[in-house]
């Protein structure tokens, strides 16, 4: 048969969250598949020859909850399920590719992203970094709930079960758009302010995982300055869907403009 | 006459939204081992050695083709047009693009046949390599191809597209401004939703049968029968149903190969390009670079163009002596010039050959005059309809190539144009037609020069 | 692992990680859903998973076990055209035909889940769908003109046995 992905791997499929668990131990030699859109065509190319695959299909792990303001979501809830959440988590999620990859597409597999060969991956982790999110995972050591931020810098053999934050007061959403929907963004920042008045900042697109942007942050008042300053809290990613050197160039426009969508939304 | 004006079903409509079009890759050939290519790893090298035996010796793998099983490496897009052929159909001593196939495998499944390429010693000695057109011509550029930089072969020997006509010294000299620009247009995929794929099956008789997915069918025929080095009638080719092309599948990309490997197999082969081999390998549109200097009265006309133009053939030279051809015919644009010097050059590269695609060779050049125009326009302070409607060809103009336009559509083009952007034009501009200039329309320097073909 | 495709059950022997785009045209031999380029970037192979597009070169078979699918072979065929087909067909929205089998699946779905005949909201239903052919507009038009109601199952446009072709000509009465 013409497909590379008929390997003798090992295929684990588990049926409850305790199963899942359990199956994937420490994570060694363990390749989770999630919703698939990352590593089914990775297999079919030929780029990953997995020996043990977590297959998640079937171990529930989806489903939003929400306890007062805060909202907990499950590793496995696809991408499409976040579109009605507040700003920017829900506006980051509706710009996410096409509906049919967003249905397919799962909240753990975005924050597991690696970055792609050719784009980055990952848009919703500078939504999460924007909101301040937990995520809680397993893994060596048991379970763990860190900041997203600590769990983007260290995500190497993790499980995800679920992600939760705080419903902000205010959030923003903006993207280097491309002229095909579901083309990765170049850029994606995210913004969002806490109740105490607090301002995160965060970005999508730059080489490796996203990341806040604390330059801006601290002049968020002032947006102009922020954008002008955010550019040294990033590395650029150079592939095929922007240079360096545009996304440099781009990045102090999105976040003057989030910055000024938070001060409209006070 | 019924037809002209009416709506007709497609032919091929009912088949496509039922899903029951079989395209190359629909057939059902049972027993059919899978294709896969050494691509070369570089953009420019010399083969020092390339091993295959163990790639033989592998289980599952029914048959390894290498330059050596070729009757005839080289055969050119343009031989049938006694145009010498340059490029081999596997990589003998050398490669001249990253991805060029330098040995083809056939074996029981993709997987198998991925793993029997990657058993295939290659050793290659590193070359500088080229990429930009223009840096072709410098004193330290790296020759990159056995003819030179670029092309030596058209008539007479010559190693350039040349066209003369009027005196573009006299243009010069009277002109009152010279407007210069440079205009580069990128290489561009064609991106067929249907990747380059062919399924060939060898028949009990000793014919092959050739599902192909060409947009050239007679012509892919002859190409194959000449490397091949067998007479038309042992091929039979399958086609006409081609899921997307754009000029991209006129370069018989597969089919030898494929036949090649049935022939030493005895079994029928497929090869189907994935999408980034597509991306990576196949041919694109050509990057251009072409510098147009315009001899112009103050009040807009052009008395004379000298243009070079640089046609960006990557390694090889595949269609690109004709796309030139074409390039230079057409690069006065819509407009009529009296004296013309023009030099288009095809030049190598170490980018993937570039070959025909929608408008092969008139597009960029298209680009370069209209942008030039709105350019004139802009720097002598005129209308840049008025300058067009000015320069238009009109009937009994000839084309660079000395071809009498007797209907040329430039003039009601561009007034339906004005009309649709609601662009105000005086009256003596909207009321222009193409019939043969007179009056204001026919200036001193223009007397004799255009407008009258029989003088050409 | 079983599947139902188009109304009939199959029981399924290729490996589990294989994408359901293999399965079904290697396995099942059912052709429609196209390999155009194997990692969801172009729509050729979209099929229904329960009545939801979905891109079948991405979907492990073992993620969908026991699912129904439908594929274009499932919808109408040459006789009894369902409207989105009839639609395509006489909007000339297959051009080529590489990018139908997938383009026609998801118009389906949008057309079963409610979808009106809105420019935007069709665009957003195809987002994920590449024609290199027709530059979109004609397909637009057909699945707008199916969302009104403009077709049925309208078969003027099948020639039947020893016809000739209809005619359509434009302005002329009906």
């Amino acid at each position: 048969m013409p497909t590379a992905v008929e390997t003798g791997a090992e295929v684990l499929l588990p049926t409850s969250e305790d199963e899942a668990v359990a199956a994937f131990g420490d994570g060694a030699g363990v390749t989770v598949l999630a919703g698939g859109t990352i590593v089914v065509p990775e297999m079919t190319y030929g780029y990953l020859k997995p020996q043990r695959v977590l297959m998640l299909a079937q171990a529930g792990l989806d489903g939003i909850a929400r306890d007062g303001s805060r909202t907990t979501i499950g590793a496995m809830t696809s991408v499409a399920d976040l579109t009605d959440l507040p700003s920017p988590l829900g506006l980051c999620a509706a710009n996410v590719a096409d509906l049919e990859i967003r249905a397919q597409a799962t909240v753990g597999g975005n924050l597991c992203a690696p970055q792609g060969r050719d784009a980055p991956r990952g848009d919703l982790q500078s939504a999460f970094l924007a909101l301040d999110a937990q995520v809680r995972s397993v893994g060596a050591g048991g379970e763990r709930t860190d900041p997203v931020e600590t769990f983007l810098a260290d995500r190497a053999g993790r499980l995800i079960l679920d992600v939760s934050f705080e419903e902000p007061a205010a959030g923003a959403f903006a993207r280097l758009d491309r002229p095909h929907t579901h083309d990765y963004s170049a850029l994606t920042v995210c913004a969002a302010r806490t109740a105490d008045g607090t301002v995160r900042v965060a970005v999508a697109g730059v080489e490796g995982p996203a990341v806040r942007l604390p330059s801006a942050e601290a002049k968020a008042d002032d947006p102009a300055a922020a954008g002008a300053a955010a550019v040294s809290d990033a590395t650029f990613a150079d592939d095929a869907l922007a240079s360096a050197w545009y996304r440099e160039r781009t990045l102090p426009v999105l976040v003057r403009r989030v910055l000024t969508q938070l001060q409209e939304a006070a | 006459m019924k037809a002209v004006g009416a709506r007709l079903p497609r032919y091929d409509g009912v088949a496509h939204v039922t899903g029951r079009t079989t395209f190359v890759d629909d057939a059902r050939v049972p027993g059919t081992l899978w294709v896969k290519a050494l691509r070369s790893p570089s953009h420019n090298a010399d083969i020092k050695d390339l091993d295959v035996s163990k790639t033989e010796a592998m289980k599952g793998v029914h048959a390894v083709v290498t330059w050596k099983d070729v009757p005839l490496l080289e055969y050119g897009h343009l031989s049938a047009l006694g145009i010498p052929a340059d490029e081999p159909l596997l990589a003998k001593d050398n490669v001249r693009y990253k991805g060029q196939p330098i040995a083809i495998v056939a074996a029981e499944d993709e997987e198998t046949a991925q793993a029997a390429v990657d058993a295939i010693n290659l050793d290659l000695e590193e070359q500088p390599p080229l990429f930009d057109v223009r840096k072709a011509f410098d004193s330290d550029a790296p020759v990159v191809h056995q003819w030179g930089n670029w092309y030596p072969h058209f008539e007479g020997e010559m190693d350039r597209r040349q066209i003369r006509k009027g005196s573009i010294d006299e243009a010069f000299d009277r002109a009152d401004a010279i407007v210069q620009g440079v205009y580069r247009p990128a290489a561009i995929e064609h991106v067929p939703l249907e990747t380059q794929v062919c399924q060939v099956v060898p028949e009990a008789d000793g014919r092959l049968t050739i599902y192909s997915c060409t947009q050239a069918l007679y012509f892919s025929m002859g190409v194959v029968a000449a490397h091949l080095q067998v007479p038309l009638n042992r091929l039979k080719f399958v086609g006409g149903t081609v899921g997307g092309g754009f000029g991209g599948k006129v370069d018989t990309a597969t089919e030898t190969m494929c036949s090649l490997l049935a022939l030493k197999s005895g079994r029928p082969t497929k090869w189907r390009w994935t999408r980034e081999e597509e991306f990576l390998c196949s041919s694109t549109r050509a990057p251009w670079h072409m510098e147009i200097a315009d001899a112009v009265t103050k009040d807009g006309w052009i008395l004379g163009r000298k243009m070079l133009t640089l046609h960006d053939s990557g390694a090889y030279s595949r269609f690109s002596p004709y796309g030139l051809t074409k390039h230079s015919f057409h690069h006065t644009g819509a407009y009529t010039i009296p004296n013309l010097h023009f030099d288009g050059y095809v030049v190598y590269t170490n980018r993937v050959p570039t070959t025909a695609m929608r408008g092969f060779g008139v597009t960029s050049v298209s680009f370069a005059v209209e942008t030039h125009m709105s350019r004139i326009a802009k720097e002598l302070g005129l209308d840049p309809f008025e300058i067009r409607l000015k320069n238009a060809n009109r009937k009994g103009d000839t084309s660079p190539n000395g071809i009498v336009y007797t209907d040329p559509s430039t003039i009601p083009t561009i007034l339906a144009v004005a009309d649709e952007l609601g662009h105000e034009l005086p009256a003596d501009y909207r009321t222009m037609s193409s019939e043969k200039r007179e009056g204001e329309l026919l200036p001193e320097h223009l007397v004799g020069q255009i407008g009258n073909s029989e003088d050409h | 692992m079983k599947l139902t495709v188009n109304g009939v059950e199959h029981e399924i022997e290729s490996a589990p990680l294989t994408p359901l785009l293999y399965v079904l045209r290697e396995e099942l031999g059912i052709t429609s859903p196209k390999v155009g380029c194997q990692q969801g970037g172009c729509g050729s192979c979209t099929i229904l998973v329960s009545g939801e597009p979905r891109r079948a070169c991405l979907l492990a078979v073992a993620a969908v076990d026991g699912s129904e699918i439908t594929t274009l072979e499932g919808l109408g065929t040459a006789e009894a055209l369902s409207p989105i087909q009839t639609a395509f067909h006489q909007h000339y929205a297959a051009q080529c035909g590489f990018c139908t089998s997938g383009m026609v699946m998801a118009a389906h779905a949008y057309l079963e889940n409610g979808g009106g005949t809105g420019r935007e909201s069709i665009q957003e239903a195809l987002a994920g769908h590449v024609c290199r052919c027709t530059g979109y507009v004609k397909i637009l038009d057909a699945v707008s003109a199916a969302a009104g109601g403009e077709v049925a199952s309208n078969q003027r446009w099948l020639p039947q046995p020893g016809e000739e072709a209809p005619v359509e000509v434009p302005g002329a009465p009906a």
